[in-house]
């Protein structure tokens, strides 16, 4: 009786595991899971299981916005996932609390050859976190408001700022650009203000990979020429607390007729507004630029706690994800480009604008600074601050890049 | 009888243990409350304090140094934080004399003889709509609205009031009023309620008393209502004070702290989770705490004169 | 008499355009969610705006009701919010009770302690209080949620039921004293009963905070299975786009709990915050 008893209770306590009591489970925590359309990431995890019997995934998936914050907190305490999902405008303070795991020690211990990978986020020499989806950020143009216009597609600032001055028309709250520079999401100065500058092939790092915001002829040209665009009166109302979605939604609703964006909107826009005309071109260099134009990028990232004690079977999870295989199918989903360079995602074959897109993402590079840096986030928003002012004419150019520069020290130092 | 006697006989004892009783007894019942506080708040206070006095906290692969004030200094010398401090007394004063307003002014009229009760109970449903919503969705209908081709602008061009379309969150001198005024539709709903129990309490013989020697309606509201209402209007105050410092969600969703809209709590969160210093943001955190404790010592004290 | 009575027309008048526009003000933001979130997530952006157009349709609440992940939020809020109320009525009441009909030594200490532990800004206390409550081991279960708002909670609730006692003459309670009830009894069987509308207040104003809370709720918990209906508004808010009808519908549809809450038990309610605002 008494072993009936222990038994059932023995069973009960498996019950939430469903399998095999030797099973390993991996806490994987991300915000990819909401992203993507119900069930898919799972069915993905699902597949990997399969493949690799005696290892279970558990998803622990929380909104974008807040990710972060738990994550950090939970490194903190000590609880954090096995695998983590990765921003690379955070992964840099992960690395500092000593929160990851080295992935070039995982590489190592299970002899992967890592020619496969199409990027490798390293600090200090080692990789810590390993891109697997990328999200580039080509020019969308509204096509019938370009026809309307009688123009082609920008290719360089000039031909940019001509456009979008022809586009605007403030009697019916129509727009040639849109800059979203909110602070509390201050990721414009990545997506929508610094990646005019890798387009010309310029840097705000110097060698040594330090701020280099004074004296930086590039940078001092893109920030002027921005504010010519402001003071044009071309940009789309309310910029400095715009935020991402806003700015899409702007453009969605044809009071935009160009944006700089992630592809991942794609399908977006096309759900919201089916008979939106549109396509996607490189972004404008500068006259006489004719060098390979960097892309600004967002990526998924993916990386290990230094604290699990199954850093063997973490690695087979980034092993799958990173595969020809398994890369295909999150990537497809994801309608990104994959981390895996032999991983070929559908709709690169399906569709004509992603074909396009393909080929922007061919001649140009990925370009994204802020990838790694210390507390990146907080320098965009350091960044906005005095670069709104300029805007505003309120702070001259100089002293505009000059105090950047000091806040940017401040938080390298 | 018999329980009579045994008491008689028990009674020095009996004495002494109702003393002690009366003596343990009030502990007794306040002890859940302590045990409750003394572990999730104290706890977490006295470590936050501990974190403010060193630097390498949490976000930081070298060991805490001890660096006594130093972070305070840091922290109170700081050209932003002083910045925080004026927008956050803005912020905070604006709110508390716009809600007393607002909520006065709805309470004196849903208290109204010239209403039916069935009205009056409709109305108030009405009246406290802002009350039953979560920050972030009160922060991101605003958006919606106060958005430049949002409904505001729409209806105030067509209108007349204004000659082109506002960046009321954007622009540097609209954002912290535009900020204030969501903090200041999502809040008042509290006041209301509170004055239309206020003014339920007031005798109606005070008012005949007032009518008999002749007094006009501002003047009754003036002798009779405002003393009689001031116990109220001071706790009110000094809390929602207390409560708008803390008011993160709202500005933070709205304007991210930017356009002269930094607000002590938002100035905090940046430290913490975005420049990743630890040290500093508990600083911050315990400035706060002390300023809300001053109010609070003022409460307690303002609370006892009304007992008195 | 004539005047008179035409005075009080147009004072009757006079008070329904304040009462009207005071309801636009309170009312209209509102009326603008509710018709957003029967659009198209096209055209909440709209402009020109208006109040209902040719997207109109139930889309959102469908979306929302037909997800059994969204249930789950509901039945998570309801049973926090619900569990937190009992919880934070009763202490407060052992509380409230302790601090209105005794004198003791830390009396001053204590209150001051009460009421300034709302003093602590909660952003600044989340590192070390995840900390605390992952060492409690309750970290991602209904109890640290519910712990966690009666903290909240509590200091308002005291001070709500202490001044509510304070109204109550003290000889209702002298009087079973001497009949041989002991303070519990007293408690209990006399003033509880007449308390109904303090009570009342405490419990409503304790389930709105614990219904809409969002920070906490967000870092205390880690699986959808336990969180609740304000983490399901930030989880429509995505990396790249964010539904925004489903959102408003969802907040809607959360609202109406509190609403119903406040629509039956108003005149308690109010009643309640009489005595509670009064005297502390």
């Amino acid at each position: 009786m008494k072993k009936l008893v222990l038994c059932f209770m023995v069973v009960l306590a498996l019950l939430p595991g469903v399998s095999m009591a030797q099973d390993v489970v991996l806490e994987f925590q991300q915000w990819w899971e909401p992203e993507l359309p119900e069930g898919s990431f799972r069915a993905i995890l699902d597949d990997f299981e399969a493949a690799n019997p005696g290892i279970k995934v558990e998803t622990i998936s929380g909104p974008y916005l807040t990710t972060k914050d738990q994550i950090i907190a939970s490194a903190a305490t000590g609880t954090m996932a096995d695998v983590v999902g990765l921003d690379g405008a955070w992964v840099n303070v992960l690395w500092k609390q000593g929160a990851l795991h080295s992935l070039t020690q995982a590489m190592a211990d299970a002899m992967y050859d890592d020619s496969e990978l199409a990027a490798q986020i390293q600090l200090a020499g080692e990789t810590y976190m390993i891109p697997i989806a990328n999200f580039i950020y080509p020019v969308f143009v509204n096509l019938d408001m370009l026809a309307a216009a009688g123009i082609d597609p920008p290719s360089t600032r000039a031909e940019f700022a001509a456009a979008a001055e022809a586009l605007t028309d403030p009697d019916n709250n129509v727009y040639g650009w849109a800059q979203p520079l909110s602070l509390e999401q201050p990721n414009g100065i990545q997506n929508d203000t610094m990646s005019w500058l890798w387009a010309t092939g310029g840097s705000m790092l110097d060698d040594m990979g330090q701020p280099n915001l004074v004296d930086n002829m590039q940078l001092a040209d893109t920030m002027a020429y921005i504010k010519s665009l402001h003071d044009a009166g071309v940009v789309a109302p309310g910029a400095f607390a715009m935020k991402e979605n806003e700015k899409v939604e702007e453009f969605v609703n044809e009071r935009v007729a160009m944006i700089i964006n992630t592809l991942a909107h794609f399908t977006l826009i096309r759900e919201r507004n089916p008979d939106l005309n549109f396509d996607i071109t490189a972004l404008p260099a500068a006259e006489g630029y004719d060098g390979p134009r960097g892309l600004p990028y967002a990526s998924w990232g993916i990386g290990i706690s230094a604290h699990t004690v199954h850093k063997a079977e973490a690695w087979k999870l980034i092993d799958y994800l990173t595969s020809v295989e398994g890369n295909t199918k999150l990537t497809s989903i994801a309608n990104a480009f994959p981390g895996n360079v032999n991983a070929t995602p559908d709709f690169i074959q399906t569709d004509q604008l992603f074909m396009t897109a393909f080929e922007i993402f061919q001649e140009g590079y990925l370009a994204n600074e802020f990838t790694g840096l210390p507390a990146a986030e907080e320098l965009m928003r350091r960044f906005d601050e005095p670069f709104q002012l300029y805007l505003e004419g309120e702070m001259s150019l100089e002293d505009f890049l000059d105090e950047a520069q000091a806040e940017w020290e401040d938080i390298f130092a | 009888m018999v329980a009579g006697t045994a008491g008689e006989t028990q009674e020095p004892a009996s004495f002494m243990r109702e003393h002690t009783k009366r003596k343990f007894l009030p502990y007794a019942y306040l002890s859940p409350t302590l045990l409750l506080l003394a572990v999730l708040t104290v706890v977490p206070i006295v470590t936050v304090f501990l974190y403010s006095l060193f630097d390498n906290v949490i976000v930081n692969p070298n060991p805490p140094v001890f660096v006594g004030l130093e972070n305070y200094e840091e922290v109170l010398t700081h050209r932003k934080f002083r910045a925080a401090v004026s927008n956050t007394l803005y912020f905070a004063l604006a709110s508390v004399i716009v809600h007393f307003i607002i909520g006065l002014s709805f309470a004196l009229l849903l208290n109204s003889r010239l209403l039916s009760a069935n009205v009056k109970a409709f109305f108030r449903v009405i009246y406290i709509l802002p009350w039953v919503f979560t920050a972030s969705i009160i922060a991101i209908l605003w958006r919606l609205l106060m958005n430049p081709h949002g409904v505001i602008n729409f209806v105030l061009l067509e209108v007349g009031l204004i000659p082109e379309l506002l960046e009321w969150l954007s622009d540097r001198k609209l954002a912290i009023h535009s900020v204030t005024f969501i903090n200041i539709w999502s809040g008042y709903p509290f006041y209301l309620v509170s004055f239309l129990a206020g003014l339920q309490g007031i005798p109606d013989d005070l008012y005949e008393a007032g009518r008999v020697d002749g007094a006009n309606a501002w003047q009754l509201f003036w002798h009779i209502t405002l003393p009689q209402l001031r116990p109220i209007i001071i706790s009110l105050a000094l809390l929602d004070f207390i409560w708008t410092i803390h008011q993160f969600t709202l500005v933070w969703m709205t304007t991210g702290g930017g356009r002269n809209t930094e607000v002590l709590s938002t100035y905090t969160y940046k430290a913490a989770f975005s420049s990743y210093d630890y040290s500093e943001a508990s600083a911050t955190a315990m400035v706060i705490l002390a300023i809300c404790t001053l109010v609070a010592i003022f409460y307690v004290r303002s609370q006892r004169m009304a007992d008195e | 008499m004539i005047g008179s009575r035409r005075q009080i027309l147009i004072r009757k008048i006079l008070v329904w355009i304040a009462l009207i526009l005071g309801a636009c003000f309170a009312g209209l933001p509102v009326l603008w969610m509710v018709s957003s979130s029967f659009k198209s997530n096209l055209e909440i952006f709209a402009y020109p705006p208006a109040l209902i157009d040719e997207s109109f349709s139930f889309q959102a609440y469908e979306a929302v009701l037909s997800d059994p992940g969204q249930l789950r939020f509901f039945f998570n809020s309801y049973l926090v919010a619900i569990l937190v109320t009992i919880c934070t009525v009763i202490t407060s009441i052992l509380a409230g009770y302790s601090l209105s009909r005794y004198d003791f030594r830390f009396k001053k200490v204590l209150s001051l302690i009460i009421i300034g532990v709302q003093s602590v800004p909660p952003i600044t206390l989340m590192i070390p209080y995840f900390g605390l409550i992952v060492w409690l081991g309750i970290y991602n279960s209904y109890a640290a949620l519910v712990l966690t708002y009666m903290v909240f909670t509590l200091s308002y609730a005291i001070i709500m039921m202490t001044g509510y006692f304070n109204t109550l003459p003290r000889d209702l309670d002298e009087a079973v004293m001497i009949d041989g009830g002991g303070s519990f009894v007293t408690l209990w069987r006399i003033l509880v009963p007449i308390s109904l509308p303090g009570i009342v207040a405490v419990g409503v104003y304790t389930f709105m905070l614990a219904w809409n809370e969002f920070l906490f709720a967000l870092t205390l918990t880690r699986t959808n299975d336990m969180r609740t209906v304000p983490i399901g508004i930030h989880l429509l808010m995505g990396q790249h786009s964010f539904e925004w009808n489903q959102m408003l519908a969802l907040s809607v549809l959360g609202s109406l709990p509190v609403l119903i809450l406040f629509l039956l038990f108003q005149r308690y309610f109010i009643a309640g915050m009489s005595a509670g605002s009064v005297k502390g």
